[in-house]
């Protein structure tokens, strides 16, 4: 990443037919897709880096992929650093200064200023396609009454898993095509959350009161075909001495997601993760 | 692997001196640190994302600095919301 320092970055997505396409984007797909290049350069992915410099004008272009396997992620990488470095030495001659540095500072996905939620991190663990193993990280804005039905356990209770579905909904892997619509392209959402937890409270410290949900969950999608995964769900609580409001949220799921190899014409169960933990504390 | 020995280490060590309920809140825990990846797994997120194009533009000219567009061929695709 540290070839990108210097870099404003940004993306955007669309299709070639569409009616408002940056001009930028128009210069790049016009040389990608130019009839007659030969055949190892026209080896291509979905995914182009355009790097431009501070007049916008376009410097270099490369595909994401390229002639370099999916199989090799070494390759990928080193690929990806030297065609930014190169771009780079461009855009250094070419202004005759060093474009300046951005911060270190890790930026998540989080609360807006006053409001709260969870933060949601996802992977898939699949060997096969090292991309999935990178972390997708999502926020959900979360109002008190979301996490009502899981208030300070007097006892032991059973929670219904579906009623955390707005922010289960987030557990499931990206980029995994055989659950897409076919028409729309769109994503299938999570659309069903089954199972219990089971709450209980734990020992109080100093300053806070804590409680365990646990339990097993089964996660469906809205692809009709009934598909769903399942996986263990693990919440650890904490409350204040005198409010059975959930105060934060520190948890995990681990699940195994059920991977259709059309080629093989079989099923890969991998290894799918989440990690919970509520925002701003 | 490494982090996975040393927190189920960390854990196993408490475990003699902890409640039932203590264990199941350090057990919970500790999976939590073990899974949720690390600053350099997540470098992506150090990187300055600009919400646009256009944004990105205007903070170059004002900032003097070149622009790395990521193009994503697809009808959805907007790798700033997580899942794409």
């Amino acid at each position: 990443m540290a070839e990108l320092k210097p870099f404003v970055v940004t993306s955007w997505f669309g299709h070639r037919n569409d009616s408002e396409i940056p001009d930028v984007v128009r210069e790049v797909w016009a040389q990608k897709f130019q009839r007659g290049r030969p055949q190892q350069a026209t080896r291509q992915s979905n995914v182009d880096f355009a790097l431009l410099d501070a007049q916008g004008k376009l410097v270099h272009w490369f595909d994401a992929v390229g002639s370099i396997r999916y199989s090799r992620p070494d390759d990928l990488i080193s690929n990806t650093v030297k065609q930014i470095q190169l771009a780079t030495r461009r855009i250094r001659f070419d202004s005759g200064s060093a474009p300046r540095l951005a911060s270190n500072l890790l930026k998540l996905p989080d609360a807006s200023p006053g409001k709260a939620g969870l933060r949601v991190f996802v992977r898939l663990d699949d060997r096969r396609m090292p991309a999935y193993r990178l972390p997708v990280v999502e926020f959900v804005e979360l109002s008190a009454r979301d996490w009502q039905p899981l208030a300070w356990p007097e006892q032991r209770r059973t929670v219904d898993a579906s009623r955390l579905k707005k922010w289960l909904a987030q557990v499931y892997p990206p980029g995994v095509m055989e659950r897409v619509d076919r028409t729309t392209k769109r994503a299938f959402a999570i659309t069903s959350v089954t199972g219990s937890l089971s709450l209980a409270a734990a020992t109080p410290d100093a300053t806070a009161r804590y409680a365990v949900a646990s339990g097993r969950v089964r996660l469906g999608d809205s692809g009709g075909d009934g598909f769903s995964f399942e996986g263990d769900l693990d919440l650890v609580l904490t409350y204040a001495k005198d409010s059975p409001a959930v105060q934060t949220v520190r948890g995990v799921f681990r699940g195994s997601y059920p991977r259709l190899d059309r080629l093989r014409q079989s099923t890969r169960h991998i290894p799918l993760e989440a990690v919970f933990e509520s925002r701003p504390r | 692997m490494r982090r996975a020995v040393l927190s189920l280490a960390l854990l196993l060590s408490m475990a003699g001196s902890l409640r039932a309920e203590e264990l199941e809140v350090e057990r919970v825990l500790t999976w939590y640190h073990l899974l949720r990846p690390t600053a350099k797994e997540l470098s992506i997120y150090q990187l300055d994302w600009s919400g646009s194009l256009d944004e990105a533009r205007k903070r170059a000219t004002r900032e003097g600095r070149p622009i790395c567009l990521v193009i994503i061929h697809s009808k959805f695709g907007d790798i700033a919301s997580g899942h794409c």
